[in-house]
């Protein structure tokens, strides 16, 4: 009976000590940041950031992918701090090309102003 | 000898120990987003539209210097100082945003002002253009009929009996002409009528050459021919009574009969 229950005891030890040194280690899985990465991509995407910033977005989503990569080997430290690089790549994606729209939109405006002026000073000669 | 090497060689450590304690850890990364954040620390417009990633950035830089001071791992560092370079750069899109958006909405303002000033103009323009027509047709004499404005050439404009138009004649045809130059859209019908003195057919005879004398006049002004139609209507359609001299003289004469605008004329 005494054997055995030192059996027992040697082998809870030897759980919590391997739970313990697992958590030590690669720390939890960064599943919130993986998510913040994609839905920051998305909102990229969404403000053209296809078309104005390519280049950036997919630096972000090359960072996302390898993330994801490190995850299945539970490097998550490692993947943690790509992916939350990757969400700032995305955001600056994103608002850079709403300044691109913008600046467009102003372009655009001031040439229509420019058009209406014209006619205006034609029309009273 | 041995003594005084040793403490120049203690003093010598001292001062570099001291040195290096004196002088802030540097990291490249780290300069860059500092230098980052400095740029758009003080911006109007990162304040206003792009203050919760500005806050964000100087945590992270502050974080990173932090772990630099304290001898943490480069990787760490360079992370944070990464994350503070790209909040900060956020902040100074969103502050260059929302101040190209303003500058949109204001020149929106400006673009309302031009068209209401262009509608207004146009409006004054035709106004301005009718009142001219107005008083061009004022000028000719041209008299508002169920069939359009009508301009009529009097007896006395001719000579008696005859076609050929007299200078004064010549000059109110020379004035319509100058009108059709000016109004390309619009086109004259000549027709001409006489009293009922003599045969008809010698009064439907004249009534054409009169008219047809008008015509020439104008084709000479340089009007183009299709712009005119003539007709000879002879003892027809009297303006008076042909038992009174005076009515005689009003029933001979030419009518110039002015088209709208689209070139249409009322014919009898």
């Amino acid at each position: 009976m005494k054997p055995h229950l030192s059996l027992t005891r040697t082998l809870t030890t030897l759980t919590l000590a391997t739970l313990l040194a697992a958590c030590a280690g690669p720390g939890p899985k960064p599943n919130s940041e993986l998510q913040s990465a994609e839905s920051a991509i998305k909102q990229a995407e969404a403000a053209d950031a296809r078309r104005f910033e390519p280049v950036l977005l997919n630096e972000a989503k090359n960072k996302v992918a390898d993330a994801r990569g490190l995850m299945d080997k539970e490097r998550y430290k490692e993947a943690r701090r790509l992916l939350e690089q990757a969400e700032v790549d995305a955001q600056l994606a994103g608002a850079r090309s709403e300044t691109e729209k913008a600046q467009q939109a102003v372009a655009e405006i001031n040439s229509n102003i420019e058009n209406l002026r014209k006619q205006i000073n034609s029309n009273q000669q | 000898m041995n003594l005084t090497l040793s403490i120049g060689f203690a003093v010598g450590l001292l001062a570099l120990v001291t040195g290096c304690a004196s002088t802030p850890r540097q990291n490249a990364g780290i300069d860059e987003a500092r230098a980052a954040y400095t740029e758009i620390e003080r911006d109007p417009n990162v304040a206003r539209s792009g203050a919760a990633q500005l806050r964000q950035a100087k945590i992270e830089l502050d974080r990173a210097q932090a772990l630099l001071n304290e001898g943490a791992d480069v990787n760490r560092v360079e992370h944070a100082a990464y994350l503070a370079k790209r909040h900060a750069e956020i902040a100074m899109q969103q502050g260059k945003r929302a101040d190209l958006e303003e500058e949109v909405s204001s020149a929106e303002e400006r673009r309302k002002q031009l068209m209401l000033q262009m509608k207004s103009k146009e409006a004054n323009e035709a106004r301005m253009e009718a009142e001219a027509l107005r008083a061009e047709m004022a000028a000719l004499k041209a008299e508002k009929t169920e069939r359009g404005m009508v301009l009529t050439l009097g007896d006395v404009l001719f000579d008696l009996n005859k076609a050929d138009l007299k200078a004064s004649g010549k000059r109110t045809v020379e004035r319509l002409a100058d009108f059709m130059k000016q109004y390309q859209e619009r086109r004259v019908r000549i027709e001409g009528y006489t009293d009922s003195t003599g045969s008809a057919e010698y009064n439907q005879g004249l009534s054409e050459r009169r008219a047809k004398s008008v015509q020439s006049e104008l084709l000479d002004q340089g009007i183009s021919g299709n712009r005119i139609e003539v007709e000879g209507y002879g003892e027809a359609y009297p303006a008076a009574t042909n038992d009174t001299s005076a009515g005689r003289q009003q029933n001979r004469r030419v009518e110039i009969v002015i088209s709208d605008e689209s070139g249409i004329i009322n014919a009898r």
